[in-house]
């Protein structure tokens, strides 16, 4: 079959300043009608350059050379009015953020309809209507309301399914999509990857979809290309590559995803050592040789060529044949210590933190509708904690799990007193805190600390990384003066940073630097306990695995208490000796990890862990697996019954909607919030045992 | 788009930071070159400035004028050279006095925010929606008018857009995490404001400054011209722009060289501003 699309040495060069940086290099691959081809790669390695040379969205200052068929036509030798035309009508695009891709000022309709009006030249009233009917497709419910909305009233899945919608309004045979489910939820991720099984079904279309997720990828995909610092490093299709992965990069890549498997404190994720090869200066021979664990003295000399290994795969690795598994760390044999309720270090008691959404003159609505108008005061408010209590020992890590918007770094930050609690307690090392004079907590605020997610925003760009780590020593007066440079040196030695990174600013590091910068800040205070509010997710996967393994250490060397926030449960569970899993402001279920993980009570838990991605299985389909529909939405009015019943495809009846389920202990040290707990086992309707609605 | 980041681990060194930029040393060359100039006016200046040459009413550039007469046959340029005295020394106090009560401000109410926040803006807002050139001449018009008090004046008067300014870049970075996490280490208000939010507001500040700079010897001027500003004899550039305006079809040249130097000093002064902007980020000096 003729491919749609095919890219035949694409070079991508910038030229900054005079240093020529080549983005990608010598890329090729083919797309045939119908099929999905997976682009992955970590940041810096030129995926989304080639979807922007594609789509003629690079910079000026970008040279291009080799080749972009599409249809035939050799794109780069169209001029940009032609190219132009193509976009939007042969060629549809959806990118990763769907919060700032759609224009707040037009309704949803409006941007599905305009390009229908401006390639298709329906009227404007036709185009409204075929943009519901695509909406639909989308399966959108209420699909007139939605075209009427503005993008601020819906939900992130909503406005992704508008902008397909929109991708898809001229019916283009190309959709490129370039990581369009990295900002949404794992739930809401997994309707929409749905949502383009279907799509591709029904619909004659070929994706061409980029994303640093070899889960998503392996979901979508027929073909793959794996890229490593501008080159292709293995082609093939996306089985293939994901279960037998030939090149060490991919096999690397794929070891240090952490899977949702029960690990013992001893554990630590196999990681891939070292950074990216530079693409400005690269490296004479292999651009992975520093990093991988098989090179010899040849790969630093000399050059890799992409070679065909069987049909339809290639590998940028002479020694592809012989590699094998990428190596695993060996585990010590570090017992998972015991902890008991009696000696919590953090000791958290119904705690509540209430946000009013409207208050003083916002509140007052008038009413017109009896005699005359009457005025109301109604403040309106969000329970973003509410009623929480739990407890963490020292040393232990506490894994807590949900959803965007479920109020986990608030609960993190209410912890630590860095916002006011409305109601509860907290006590710290047997000492209440939220009352405190903030002077009276000064033993609290040197033993609890804080890392963020974004280490961008966690480091002042006017610091260097010296006196970043410096400042706490010098508040706290830990070491004298002439001391405090040799510590922070130990510091940086502790988070494995090279000495000579004190003189840097923080824009000169990458992320994972950036990251243990910030540990390193957090640990010279010598605190006992650190929440982490999603301190990985930012990162890459190879990096994020050498931060989780580095906490891990760093946790056994100074018996640190974690409270490890995340949205990604994999994580989590590689980490954590609990795990707590939040929804809306409530506790669904905690306990053990290993009991979480084998034995989910909460529906919510069981939704979670199904939308988890499986990459290297052979078994690629999902089917039996649950579902969840809908996603958290904003509510101000107060749900009287369990937070979770709008989405539970296990509700039980009416309880479900009038009483809150109370935390129940379920075996020792494992407790859930649920109805079906309480029902008497004697066969009632509802059990987990029957097939949710789908 | 994905340009590629440099991740290396051989990142340019910082031993070599801190080179000026180019607009920093030609703005500050010539802004010091002006200062000098001004301070050395009675060695420069060919002639005093309120001497009369009254056959040499109006010429026009020659070699005892270099800048021509103006319409009492006084040299132009040696008016001009002790005219900077009071230009410079009213836009740079204006200047100072507009950061030193703006800043402040800015920073406090950025950073507490709630009641603090609304009081300070609404006092702020009570002075912008005053006319400020009205605001002046009422100050000036009631008693008598003196460079100081001008300076003073117009410092009052840009305070507010000064903390404005502060104030918005202060929201922006109070929401950084680095600044949560300064507050998880139970850092003082003082230094917060100081060592974490004040480096980054600086940039801002600066370019604000600059431009207020130019604005003050701006309205200086428009004040003299109206006349509440220098009394003559005595000139500044504002003045001696204002009085040309009668001869400007026979002696252009009246306006000419105050002009220039007018422009010169604002054009220093952004240049200055500007680099300082760029010296200050330590980003920009990775980036070569």
């Amino acid at each position: 079959m003729k491919p749609l699309l095919e890219v035949r040495n694409l070079t991508v060069r910038y030229a900054t300043n005079g240093a020529a940086v080549t983005a990608v290099r010598d890329v090729s691959f083919e797309l045939a009608p119908g099929r999905a081809i997976g682009l992955v790669g970590e940041s810096g390695s030129g995926k989304s350059t080639i979807a922007g040379a594609i789509l003629d969205l690079l910079h000026g200052d970008a040279a291009i050379s080799g080749e972009i068929l599409f249809e035939g036509v050799d794109l780069c030798r169209l001029n940009s009015k032609q190219r132009r035309k193509l976009l939007g009508r042969r060629i549809g695009t959806v990118f990763q953020d769907p919060f700032t891709a759609l224009n707040p000022a037009m309704t949803i309709g409006r941007h599905i309809a305009e390009p229908l009006i401006h390639h298709l030249g329906l009227s404007p009233k036709a185009a409204l209507d075929r943009a519901c009917h695509l909406l639909a497709d989308m399966s959108v419910p209420r699909v007139r309301d939605v075209a009427a909305a503005y993008p601020h009233q819906l939900s992130g899945g909503m406005r992704q399914r508008s902008l397909l919608a929109a991708a898809l309004a001229c019916e283009p045979p190309l959709l490129i999509l370039d990581e369009p489910t990295t900002a949404l939820d794992v739930t809401v991720e997994a309707q929409i990857l749905a949502l383009l099984a279907d799509l591709r079904r029904h619909k004659d279309v070929s994706l061409l979809f980029i994303s640093h997720s070899l889960g998503v990828v392996r979901e979508v995909c027929d073909d793959l290309v794996v890229l490593y610092a501008s080159q292709a490093v293995e082609q093939g299709l996306a089985g293939e590559v994901l279960v037998r992965p030939k090149h060490p990069y991919t096999k690397g890549l794929l070891a240090s995803l952490p899977r949702v498997v029960v690990s013992g404190r001893a554990s630590r994720l196999p990681s891939i050592p070292g950074q990216m090869a530079n693409v400005a200066q690269p490296p004479q021979g292999c651009f992975f040789e520093s990093r991988c664990p098989y090179a010899e003295a040849r790969c630093k000399t000399e050059g890799q060529a992409l070679l065909d290994i069987a049909s339809q795969r290639r590998v940028r690795c002479w020694k592809a044949a012989d590699v094998g598994d990428w190596p695993v760390v060996a585990k010590g044999a570090a017992a998972t210590p015991r902890f008991s309720r009696s000696d919590a270090l953090v000791n958290v008691v119904d705690l509540r933190k209430t946000y009013r959404t409207s208050h003083g003159l916002d509140a007052i609505r008038v009413d017109f509708s009896g005699q005359g108008p009457a005025l109301s005061y109604r403040p309106k408010s969000v329970n973003a904690v509410d009623g929480i209590s739990l407890s963490i020992s020292p040393g232990e890590v506490l894994g807590l799990v949900g959803e965007s918007g479920c109020g986990k770094s608030t609960l993190g930050r209410v912890v630590l007193r860095l916002l006011r609690a409305s109601a509860g307690s907290v006590e710290f090392d047997g000492v209440p805190i939220l009352h405190q004079p903030e002077k009276a907590l000064r033993h609290f605020r040197r033993s609890a600390q804080i890392v963020f997610q974004n280490a961008d925003s966690s480091l002042n760009p006017r610091l260097s990384v010296g006196e970043a780590i410096e400042r706490p020593l010098a508040l706290f007066n830990l070491v004298p003066t002439a001391d405090r440079r040799r510590r922070m040196e130990a510091l940086l030695d502790m988070v494995r940073l090279p000495r000579s990174y004190q003189t840097r600013y923080p824009h000169q590091l990458s992320g994972g630097e950036k990251q243990r910068v910030a540990i390193a800040r957090a640990l010279a205070t010598e605190p006992k306990f650190i929440v982490c509010d999603e301190p990985v997710s930012a990162l890459d996967v190879s990096v994020q695995a050498v931060i989780v393994n580095l906490m891990a250490d760093l946790r056994d060397e100074f018996n640190l208490a974690y409270l490890f926030i995340s949205h990604d449960l994999a994580v989590v569970a590689q980490i954590s000796d609990r795990i707590a899993v939040m929804y809306k402001g409530g506790l669904c279920e905690i306990g053990v990890t290993a009991e979480i993980l084998r034995r989910p009570r909460h529906p919510y838990t069981k939704a979670l862990l199904s939308s988890l991605s499986v990459v290297d299985s052979e078994n690629e389909s999902r089917s039996g697996r649950l579902r969840l529909f809908g996603s958290i939405e904003a509510e101000d009015e107060q749900i009287s019954g369990c937070r979770y019943q709008a989405r539970c495809p296990y509700k039980v009846g009416a309880i479900c909607e009038t009483v809150r389920p109370p935390l129940r202990q379920i075996s020792q040290g494992h407790s859930a919030a649920c109805h079906l707990e309480s029902v008497p086992a004697n066969g009632v309707a509802p059990s987990y045992a029957n097939p949710p609605r789908s | 788009m994905a340009a590629p980041s440099i991740e290396n681990g051989a990142a340019p060194s910082v031993a070599h930071r801190r080179r000026l930029p180019g607009a920093v040393i030609l703005g500050g060359t010539i802004l010091i070159t002006m200062i000098l100039a001004a301070v050395m006016a009675n060695w420069l200046a060919p002639y005093p400035f309120d001497q009369l040459h009254v056959r040499d009413r109006l010429t026009g550039p020659s070699l005892a004028y270099w800048a021509g007469t103006d319409e009492y046959g006084r040299d132009v340029l040696s008016r001009t050279l002790f005219g900077s005295r009071l230009s410079l020394f009213l836009g740079f106090a204006a200047t100072s006095i507009a950061l030193l009560l703006g800043v402040p401000i800015g920073l406090v109410a950025g950073y507490y925010r709630g009641l603090v926040d609304e009081l300070l803006m609404r006092a702020l807002d009570v002075v912008m929606s005053f006319p400020s050139l009205l605001f002046v001449m009422l100050i000036l018009a009631i008693t008598p008018p003196g460079l100081v008090k001008t300076a003073l004046v117009i410092g009052i008067l840009f305070a507010p857009p000064v903390a404005r300014v502060t104030r918005s870049v202060t929201l922006d970075v109070m929401t950084e995490e680095f600044i949560v996490a300064a507050r998880a280490r139970g850092e003082r208000a003082a230094y917060i404001l100081l060592r974490e939010i004040l480096p980054n507001v600086w940039p801002a500040i600066v370019v604000e400054g600059s431009l207020r700079v130019a604005f003050a010897i701006l309205l200086g001027a428009v004040l003299s011209f109206l006349g509440f500003g220098v009394q003559p004899p005595a000139a500044d550039w504002g003045l001696m722009i204002s009085t040309s305006r009668d001869f400007v079809d026979v002696a252009p040249w009246m306006a000419i060289t105050p002009g220039l130097a007018m422009s010169l000093t604002v054009i220093a002064v952004s240049l200055l501003g500007d680099g300082l902007r760029e010296h200050l980020d330590p980003k920009f000096h990775s980036r070569r």
